[in-house]
C-alpha cells in the first residue's frame, strides 16, 4: 500500500520528467523567436533608413512585427496549455493507479 | 438499508465510481492533426524552395510573371492550413473555462481564442499577398525581401512548435 511520502514523490517525479522536457522545448522556441524577431526589427530599420522600405511597406512590417510579438506570447500560452493538460492527466492517472490498486 | 440490498447496490456504485474516476482526464488544448502537421511540412517545403529562388539582390516587375503561378498556389495552401486548423473543436469543459476565467480576470486573452497557429498560417498568407502585390508593382529591394522572409519564418516557427507540441 502506498504512504503518503511514496505518493508525493512519484507525483514529484511525475511532474519533473514532463517540466524537463518541455520546458526545453519552449526555451528552444523563445531563444529563436526573441533573435529572430530582433534581427527582423534591425532588417526594417536600414531597409527604412536605406529607402528600400518606402511608407506603405513600414507600415506593413511594423504590423508584422506587433502580430508576431503576440502570437509569440499566444504561442509560449499554447504550449503552457498542452504541458498543463499533460501534468494534470499524469497526476490524475497515478492517483487513479493507487486507489485502483485499493479498489 | 437491509444487508442484501446493499451487497447488490455497492457493486454497482463502485463500478459508476470507477467510471467516473477514469473519465477526470481532462483536455485544454486541440487534438493534434496528422493531416495538417503533413500539409504543413509539404507547403513549408515549397515555401522555402520558393523563398531560395528569389535572388539576394530583390525582384523586378519584369520577372514577375515567372514566380506568379508560385504565390498563387502558396498563398491558396496557407490560406487551406488556416482553415483546417481553426476547423477543430475547441476543448469545452471546466478546467479550460477556469483557466479562461483566471486569464480573462488578469487582462489576458483567453487561451483558445484562436489557435496561434491558425493566426500564423493567415500572416504568412498575408505576406504572401503583400510580397506578390509588391513584387508585381515595384519589385522587391534587398531589404524588403529580407524583412518579407524574417517575417514568414518566425510566423512560420510559430506554427511549427505549436503544431507539433499537441502531439502529446
Amino acid at each position: 500500500m502506498s504512504d503518503v511520502t511514496s505518493i508525493i514523490n512519484d507525483i514529484k517525479d511525475i511532474s519533473t520528467t514532463i517540466l524537463k522536457k518541455d520546458i526545453t522545448v519552449v526555451k528552444g522556441f523563445s531563444e529563436r523567436q526573441v533573435e529572430a524577431i530582433a534581427k527582423q526589427t534591425v532588417i526594417i530599420t536600414e531597409g527604412v533608413a536605406s529607402g528600400d522600405i518606402d511608407e506603405e511597406l513600414k507600415k506593413f512590417f511594423f504590423d508584422g512585427l506587433k502580430a508576431m510579438a503576440e502570437n509569440f506570447v499566444n504561442t509560449l500560452k499554447g504550449i503552457l496549455s498542452v504541458t498543463l493538460e499533460k501534468l494534470y492527466n499524469a497526476i490524475v492517472d497515478k492517483l487513479w493507479s493507487i486507489v485502483g490498486g485499493v479498489v | 438499508m437491509k444487508p442484501i440490498l446493499y451487497k447488490k447496490l455497492v457493486p454497482w456504485v463502485l463500478c459508476l465510481a470507477l467510471l467516473s474516476l477514469s473519465s477526470c482526464k481532462t483536455q485544454l488544448a486541440p487534438e493534434y492533426d496528422k493531416a495538417i502537421v503533413e500539409s504543413l511540412t509539404a507547403n513549408t517545403q515549397k515555401l522555402m524552395y520558393f523563398l531560395a529562388t528569389i535572388e539576394d539582390e530583390g525582384t523586378t516587375p519584369a520577372t514577375y510573371t515567372d514566380r506568379a503561378a508560385s504565390y498563387y498556389t502558396l498563398i491558396g495552401a496557407f490560406d487551406a492550413l488556416a482553415l483546417q486548423a481553426k476547423a477543430r473543436p475547441v476543448p469545452d469543459n471546466v478546467a479550460t473555462k477556469k483557466i479562461n476565467e483566471l486569464l480573462q480576470s488578469k487582462g489576458s486573452d483567453p487561451l483558445s481564442s484562436d489557435y496561434p497557429s491558425a493566426f500564423a498560417f493567415t500572416k504568412i498568407s498575408e505576406t504572401l499577398k503583400k510580397m506578390k502585390e509588391t513584387d508585381q508593382k515595384n519589385g522587391i529591394k534587398p531589404f524588403a525581401l529580407q524583412a518579407f522572409k524574417g517575417q514568414i519564418l518566425i510566423f512560420l516557427d510559430q506554427a511549427i512548435t505549436y503544431e507539433s507540441f499537441l502531439k502529446r
